[in-house]
Formats: structure tokens, sequence, C-alpha cells
């Protein structure tokens, strides 16, 4: 790994909890100032592991190495973190509350990033308002404003968008693109495919408890070559062309899609299907990281990653 | 040192900028003194006339009863507060009405219908006096019987008792010739006053405090209580609050900034603070009242240093162990269960306080206070009899305490860290026990 320092680095990390192994044999490396996608279907292990970079939970096996230590056993200053769940006292007011968690965090001085996040974010006029008074949306950007105000080198995002309106989803996206050009890590964990398409440099999936992809959108691609082919035909035939070696046919539209299986070539099919009629259009479709995510998580015996 | 220094003042902040702990302050006094001053407020109204038939078949009781009566009612009317023999102010005191009712011969009918009467109210009671009651043969089996509605704790029955054996006593004299002076004379009562023992004052002066009652059994008992409330008003917040940490997935925030143990220790100084903050306000309000109505001296000022060192461990014993209930469970609901036991230790002394105080030092009150869960109020009731503790006791009070509280500090903190993230279903007391046990 000469070369690139990591924010993260997990070897071997398992954590059980019971009988159930939760994150199994865990090999991981976050570069360090690059946005980091983690996707998996619910308890698939990755709220867990991100506990365990938080150092809230400690890994059976294994070592967890974060910002260059190993025995994080105090939660680290240098790390922000914002929960799937808003978690914000109730009865406190705006401004005292995002004080309050930038203190934990060490920093004495925070009002000046406080003042200058709320107006970031466009919540300026909420610093007194009691947090029970706020929207669903509202309470989200402070729970953001909080993970990062104590100006944190790695930051852990656990669905940052959600409840979040396109207007205040784009604001927030574009925080967070800024945070990663002024070198912040960012770990971002999401539901949302086409966010962590959009905005991830690596996407990371867990599986199972085990890691299923890991790399850029390029080398996943390179994984999970194109499958899917979108074709129209020139005369708009009413009969669905005969092709071998396929595994589903629709048409959408004016444009018939197959997929096909992995021991036909395209070029198989494209031959197959001038042979019966004439083509306008032909076009190998790159599968989206939604159709990949669902491509391994769908319940399907034969469905890559899964652990036995 | 700084986190738990921000995490003590937020929860500081929390526990005392509400409503409620204004609410709880103002409340608990009132209502643990609440019942002290109804009962003595009733005690002192006085309760409607009440109207007696007395069938008095000696045929001499009932002029004397009657003037007893007169008596009565005339110190109920003008109330003597000097003269302690004839004092109703404890009483529920009632002018009472003699009827005679004449008849040769009691029957089962007669205390029929006077009965219906009393049911009708017309009568408050009837007392029935035999006619051998006067005699003093060996024999004498002779019973006065008094019928009411509620003679079992009736004051006036009471009253009736205590006149008519000294009517009998002296008809009985008379009998008999005996000089009714001399006797009267020769029975009186001595009273004995009680004093502690003898101290030099600043001024140089020997004297030793007279003793009564109120700061011997009342003062202790108050200690005690206050110091059970100070407890009390801090612990539930502070479970309060981990409750809400936990409900509302702060906890995972907090967790990722703080560790359990830094997370427990700020909020456990926090709630300390709260404390003697509920203590400083007492304390205030009640030297006010005192100078008020010149109570200063019974205010026990010597005992201030010991309370609230004692209420410092015991509130850091009792909200760490309430801390760890608070992580366990998802709702105050379920927060009862685990409660249980924590309060029946917690109420052990409001059940031996009595005899604690009659003997502080007994081996019971000196053992209970070495109980670390009872020992912060067991001490400071001990201390506030005023009778002689052996100082070492107090002192080793504080090291059993300041033991068990680190212990308590230590395992709690383990319950709370592996309960905060514990969601879902409330744990089973084995899973705790394992918290406890391995972290």
């Amino acid at each position: 790994m000469a070369g690139m320092a990591h924010a993260i680095e997990l070897d071997d990390v398992t954590k059980r909890f019971g009988t159930q192994t939760a994150v199994d044999r865990l090999e991981l490396r976050v570069p360090e100032g690059s946005i980091y996608g983690f996707i998996g279907p619910n308890g698939s292990g990755k709220t867990t592991t991100l506990r365990m970079i938080l150092r809230i939970l400690q890994p059976d096996t294994g070592t967890v190495r974060v910002l260059g230590q190993i025995f994080g056993a105090t939660a680290d200053n240098r790390l922000g973190y914002l929960p799937e769940e808003r978690g914000l006292y109730k009865r406190m007011r705006v401004y005292d509350l995002l004080a309050y968690f930038a203190r934990l965090k060490g920093l004495r001085n925070s009002r000046p990033a406080i003042m200058q996040w709320l107006e970031r974010l466009d919540a300026q006029q909420w610093a007194r308002k009691r947090i029970d008074t706020l929207s669903k949306g509202m309470a989200q950007k402070i729970q953001f404003i909080a993970a990062v105000v104590a100006k944190p080198q790695l930051i852990v995002l656990d669905e940052p968008f959600s409840g979040l309106d396109p207007v205040n989803l784009e604001s927030l996206h574009d925080a967070i693109l800024e945070l990663r050009n002024q070198g912040t890590t960012v770990v971002l964990s999401t539901h949302d495919m086409d966010i962590a398409e959009r905005m991830c440099d690596t996407i990371f999936m867990i599986f199972k408890g085990q890691k299923v992809l890991d790399g850029s959108m390029d080398s996943i691609h390179r994984q999970y070559p194109a499958n899917h082919i979108r074709v129209r035909l020139a005369d708009g035939a009413a009969e669905l062309p005969q092709v071998d070696g396929i595994h589903s046919i629709a048409r959408i539209g004016r444009f018939i899609e197959f997929i096909i299986s992995d021991e036909i070539s395209s070029q198989n099919v494209l031959r197959q299907l001038a042979e019966q009629s004439s083509l306008t259009h032909f076009e190998l479709v790159k599968p989206s990281l939604h159709d990949i995510f669902i491509h391994i998580a769908r319940p399907n015996p034969d469905s890559q990653g899964t652990a036995t | 040192m700084q986190k738990i220094w921000a995490i003590a003042v937020r929860e500081y902040r929390a526990m005392v900028g509400t409503k409620a702990f204004l609410l709880s302050v103002t409340m608990m006094p009132i209502l643990m003194l609440g019942s002290v001053v109804t009962v003595s407020m009733l005690k002192n109204s006085r309760s409607e006339d009440r109207k007696i038939a007395v069938i008095d078949q000696t045929g001499r009781i009932y002029a004397e009863i009657q003037k007893a009566v007169e008596r009565r009612n005339s110190e109920i009317e003008t109330p003597n507060t000097n003269d302690k023999t004839e004092d109703f102010g404890d009483t529920m005191a009632s002018k009472l009405f003699l009827e005679p009712i004449a008849v040769d011969e009691v029957t089962d009918e007669l205390r029929m219908q006077l009965s219906n009467q009393i049911r009708e109210k017309q009568f408050y009671a009837f007392v029935e006096i035999p006619p051998e009651v006067i005699e003093t043969t060996a024999n004498q089996t002779a019973k006065i019987k008094y019928y009411s509605e509620d003679s079992g704790l009736s004051e006036v029955r009471a009253w009736f008792e205590e006149q008519l054996n000294e009517i009998v006593r002296n008809l009985r004299l008379l009998d008999a010739d005996i000089d009714l002076a001399k006797v009267t004379a020769a029975s009186q009562r001595v009273d004995i006053r009680g004093l502690g023992l003898m101290e030099k004052s600043s001024s140089g002066e020997v004297s030793a405090d007279e003793k009564d009652a109120m700061s011997a059994i009342f003062l202790p008992m108050g200690v005690m209580m206050f110091m059970f409330m100070v407890i009390f008003l801090a612990a539930q917040p502070a479970l309060e609050s981990v409750l809400e940490e936990k409900s509302q997935r702060i906890a995972e925030v907090l967790l990722g900034s703080a560790n359990p143990f830094q997370l427990m220790l700020g909020k456990l100084l926090g709630t300390v603070a709260g404390s003697l903050t509920v203590f400083g306000i007492y304390l205030i309000g009640g030297v006010l009242l005192a100078q008020n109505r010149g109570w200063t001296d019974l205010i026990p000022f010597h005992l201030v240093p010991w309370f609230i060192t004692f209420q410092i461990l015991g509130v850091m014993f009792y909200a760490s162990v309430f801390m760890a209930v608070g992580a366990s469970v998802t709702q105050l609901k379920e927060a009862q269960a685990f409660l249980l036991p924590v309060w029946m230790v917690m109420m052990i002394p409001f059940f031996v306080w009595f005899s604690v105080v009659r003997e502080p030092n007994s081996t019971l009150a000196v053992g209970l206070s070495f109980f670390p869960p009872a020992t912060p109020s067991m001490m400071v009731l001990r201390l506030a009899t005023g009778q002689s503790i052996p100082l070492w006791q107090p002192l080793l009070g504080i090291v059993v305490c300041v033991l068990a509280t680190l212990t308590t500090v230590f395992i709690s903190a383990r319950i709370f860290r592996a309960g905060l993230l514990w969601q879902g279903n409330m744990p089973k007391l084995s899973e705790i026990f394992r918290w406890a046990l391995r972290g």
C-alpha cells in the first residue's frame, strides 16, 4: 500500500453477537480524502462495521486501524458521526446542542463554526429553536452539522439524506463533496444506489457479513460486465425476435431489452438479431449499481456472494 | 477530563433547568410534610358537640361525671395552654353533653333502643355503669360498658375511662373512710425532665439542653427523610436522562464522542451537582423559615458536613444504579420492575428508624449503617440523634460507601455501555449479569 494513505484499515475483522456472525473476516481499506460508499441490505453487518470504526464496538478478532491508530479505545476527536436515526436531545436548543457536541469533540470555541454551518445549510434562523420544534429534514441537517462541526478528518455518515427534500438534499450533497475536496475522508452509508453511484469514489458492499464489492465504479463495472442489451428494430416488429442464450427479453417502449447469459457474447446476440430483422439501434447497457446490488442480494440460490 | 466536564455541565443544566425539577423540589416537602401538617391541623380543630346517654345504676357517679364534663367543656372553650395536665390540644376535642337514663334494670331491649338512637344520630354514645363497680370485694369483675360506633379509637371513650376510674377510686376511698386529700397528695406524679449531657458553651457556660420529643425523634427522622429526598430527586432524573439518550439514539452519538466511563462519570458529576443544588435550596429555605419562626436552634448545623459527604456518596451510589437500570430498559415502565428491589433497599431506614433513634448504638443500628445502600441515611439518622457515636463509625461509613460506590459505578458503567446500544426487547436479567461481569 505504498504511496497511498488509508484513513481506515480493517484486517481480518470478525464480530459475533451470540451465535450470529455479524461481520465475517472483513478486509477494508478506505483511502484518505475520498468518499467511500457503504452499501448492503439491512442486517448485513453495515452498522456493526461502522460502529467498530467508531470504536463503539470492539471486534472479536482482527484489527481496526482508524487514522493510524489501532487501539483507539476512547472515541476519537478526529472522527465525526451521523447515525442513521436522529440522536438529538429534544429539549435542547439547536445552538446549545451543537456547542455541546462540538465540545465533546474537543472544540472549545465552536461559535464561528456553528454559525458558518447553520448559514451554509440555510438554518441560521433555527439557532434558538428547540430541537423538538424542528421538522424531520431540519433535524437531519442539525444532526449533520453536529457530525462535522468539530472539523473531523474522517466523517461517518449513515443515511445522511433520509427525510430531505430535493433542495436540502442538493445542499447537503454539495457540502459533503466540499468536505471531501478539503481533504476530509467520508464514509457514506446509504440505501440510495443512485446517490452512491453519483457521489462515491469507491463503493464497498457488505452482504451477510462479508465483502462482496470493493472498488471504484469502473472496476465494479469491469467485474460486472454489461449483460444488458437494448435494441430497436427497423420495422417495429410486432413479434419479439427469437434469440438463444438470453435470460430475459422484454419490450420497453419502442425498445426491446435482453439480459444475456454469461455464456453468450453480445456479438452472438447481434448476429442472431441481424439474421431476423434489420436493427436501427443496438446498445450495450452498463448495469447500474442498483442492478448489481439486486443481483447480489436477491434471495436466489445461485446469486453471487452468498456466505455458506 | 474536558469531556467529562462538558457532559457534567449539560447533565446539570438538563436536570435543574426543567419545570419538572422545580415542581418536584417544591412538591416533595409539601407531600412529605403534608401528612404531618394535616394531622396536626386536624388535632387542633374542634369537632362537633356530642351527646352521651348515661345509665348510672350506682346512682352516685352521674353527678361526678357531669362535673368532669363541665370542666372539660370550659377547658375547650377557653384553652389554658399553660396547664399541661388537662391538655386537649393533641386530641380531637369535642364538647360533651350528658343525658341520664333512669331505669331499674338494663335490658337488651334498652341497649338496642339506645343503639338505634345512636344510629339515628340522637346520641353519640351510651355508657352503662353497673351498680357494683364501686364495691371493693375481691372478686370484683364489674365492667363499665361504653357503646358507640367508634368505640375502638374514640378519644371520648379514653377520656371516660380516665375520668370514671378517678371517680370510682374516689368513691371507693370515701366508702373506706380514707382521707381523699392525703391519698391525692401521696399519689402525686413525679415528672422526669429529659436532658442532654452537660456541655460547655462558647461563652463558658456549662449547661445541658432540654431534650424534648421534637429534637429526639423528629429531627433525626427529618434528617433521614431529607437524605432520602435529595437522593431520590437526583437519581430519578439520572435514570430519565439515560433513558432519553437511549430511546432517542443519542447514546450512539455520545459513544462516538466519549467512552462509557467518561459519559457515566460526567453524568454522575452533573447529578451530584444537581443534588447539592437541591440541598442548597432546602437549606436556605429551612434557615429562612427557621429565622422567621425563631427555630434557628433546631437546625443541626453541625450535621451539614456529614450530610453533604454522605449525600454525595449516596447520590453517586443510587444514581449509578438508576443509570444502569435506565440503560438496560427501553421504557420507564420497564424500569419499574428493575427498580423495585432498589426501592426496597432504599426504604430500609424507613422501617427501622424508630428503633434506631431510640438506640442509635444498637447492633442493628450500627450494622445497618455499614450496609452501603443504607449507610448515607442511617449514618445521618444516627448522628442526628445527638447521642455519642464513636467518630470511627461515620469515618468507616465513608470508606465503606466510597468502596461500594466505586464498585457500583464500575459495574453500572459496564451495564451502561452494553445497555445503551441494546435495542428491541427488554434484556433478560441473565443478560444484564453477563454485561456486569464481562463488560
